[in-house]
């Protein structure tokens, strides 16, 4: 595929210098080969500094450092109320978008701070790309438009989008399942595929970072296993966060669990260890079901 | 957050209770194995042998029951090493059954009045009372979870190995009666029976210390001896 530069992101102050703003959504130079190709080791890597996140006088998370690795797949865990999707919608700044919460702290991709006030939201969002609870297809799209809809907005050129949906299909492993329809609405997929569908729609605009907020909760045990194993895949070319209440899904996905509690970081490490020997007796609790 | 799974604690708690229980069905086997060594009691020795069916009977149940947990309860952490450990405690469990009915089965072949070496034979009960006090040992370290009780049945277990040796060393000085030096080998048989049960109690203890730490290592290994 001829990949063509992804248009620079955009700061909203004129004095600052475009390039050095750019910095992290600039397509590396191994992804230039095609979305496929493996990413630079350190490319999306994202590190949270005492992110405080509130609702209005409710303070949901408090004080997080975090280190989410490039290549990786981390899952959060964590009661229900315990600030996990919050804190990762502060990532891609969607927690903005409610009215009276607001985030503290910084989030930095590659070392970039997303809240520095000079970025541009829609870069932000293009770089780390969200797949929600429940497939949300555009109802109105076929197939292939919901694939390419994101892509459609930076002005890429025809040939380019056919390319890339294409692309982005086969990454979420729903091309042979779909390639003979894709002029069919994306609404008319099972549960499962337009799921992978708006995984493909996030994966089009080649993303640093894909968050996943319990991408699997409203899928049966096959479609959720199609997920985890995408999951397997993807983790080569984007950093993957996942909010997951399954804790055995959990465990099979990712290289590093974090649990959370009461809006804090408990524990963080490996997933094998916090799955086997947590050092912390409330991630004991919780993991073995006695607390929940 | 609010206390749960209630009734799967309980299941989980319930059969480290039957698993444990099973070592005291192998030191009251073992009791009277000592005592038809002792006496040459043929009948009690199948009896014994007999009586093995309820150490597999438990061995079956339990890790049955553990594997239906693993497989609808999906346990982690504490609870993961807590079955992992209790399904090689079983095992355990198992073979110290099995020896005991070795041993058991040695009896008729010795005779009704074997030309028995009574230094031997007080040897032997020795090892056994030895091999007892392990077995109780190692049930008290599991349910107290207490690593340094299961470490200290190598220090037991070096007194059994002393002692089969010291056996080995009678057997080799029996003299020259065909006779004698038959029913010493038999003897020794029992002896290595013996000297395998307390094997099997300090593998238990080591499974204490991964039910604790979460790491599993041989208190000593055979093959690198310290």
């Amino acid at each position: 595929m001829d990949s063509q530069p992804q248009e620079p992101a955009t700061v909203t102050e004129p004095d600052r210098a475009p390039q050095s703003a750019a910095v992290p959504f600039q397509p590396p130079a191994a992804r230039a080969a095609g979305p496929r190709a493996r990413r630079a080791r350190e490319e999306g890597t994202v590190e949270l500094k005492k992110l405080n996140a509130f609702y209005g006088s409710n303070h949901a998370v408090k004080d997080l450092d975090l280190h989410f690795a490039a290549d990786k797949v981390t899952a959060i865990i964590g009661p229900s109320g315990c600030g996990k999707s919050t804190m990762v919608r502060c990532i891609n700044r969607m927690h903005e978008e409610i009215a009276s919460a607001r985030a503290e702290g910084e989030v930095l991709l590659d070392g970039l701070d997303l809240y520095d006030e000079r970025i541009d939201i829609v870069a932000v969002r293009r770089a780390v790309g969200m797949v929600f609870q429940k497939p949300n297809p555009f109802p109105t799209m076929s197939v292939f438009d919901n694939v390419v809809a994101g892509l459609r907005l930076t002005g890429a050129a025809r040939g380019e989008i056919d390319d890339r949906g294409r692309e982005a299909l086969v990454a979420a492993g729903l091309w042979d399942e779909v390639k003979e329809r894709l002029r069919a609405p994306g609404v008319g997929l099972s549960g499962g595929q337009q799921q992978r569908l708006c995984i493909a729609r996030a994966l089009a605009v080649e993303p640093e970072v894909l968050l996943m907020d319990e991408p699997c909760s409203a899928l049966d045990p096959v479609a959720t296993l199609k997920i985890e194993e995408l999951i397997g895949e993807l983790k080569q070319r984007v950093t993957i966060v996942i909010v997951t209440h399954n804790m055995q899904q959990a465990a099979r996905v990712a290289d590093t669990t974090v649990f959370m509690l009461d809006g804090q970081l408990v524990e963080v490490g490996p997933t094998e260890k916090l799955f086997t020997t947590p050092d912390d007796d409330r991630t004991e609790q919780y993991v073995t079901g006695k607390f929940g | 957050m609010a206390e749960t799974r209630t009734q799967y604690q309980e299941e989980l708690e319930n059969l480290e209770v039957s698993a444990l229980g099973g070592l005291d069905l192998v030191n009251a086997a073992l009791q009277r194995t000592l005592e038809a060594v002792e006496h040459q009691d043929v009948e009690l020795a199948q009896l014994v042998v007999a009586d093995d069916d309820r150490i597999d009977g438990r061995y079956l149940e339990v890790h049955q029951a553990l594997i239906t947990l693993l497989a609808t309860q999906s346990p982690v952490a504490t609870d993961l090493r807590l079955i992992s450990a209790l399904l090689h405690v079983l095992k355990n469990v198992e073979r110290m059954g099995d020896q005991c009915v070795n041993i058991c089965k040695l009896i008729p072949l010795t005779g009704n009045e074997p030309p028995a070496d009574s230094e031997m034979v007080e040897l032997i009960l020795t090892m056994g009372k030895q091999a007892r006090s392990l077995i109780g040992q190692a049930k008290r370290a599991f349910g107290d979870r207490d690593v340094e009780m299961a470490q200290d049945l190598v220090r037991q277990d070096d007194t059994v190995d002393d002692l089969n040796r010291e056996c080995f060393r009678l057997a080799l000085e029996i003299g020259d009666d065909a006779d004698r030096r038959e029913w010493a080998m038999t003897m020794l048989l029992a002896a290595r029976a013996i000297e395998r049960i307390a094997d099997n109690a300090v593998d238990i203890g080591e499974q204490v210390a991964f039910v604790v730490t979460g790491l599993f290592r041989e208190f000593e290994d055979a093959s690198h001896p310290a």
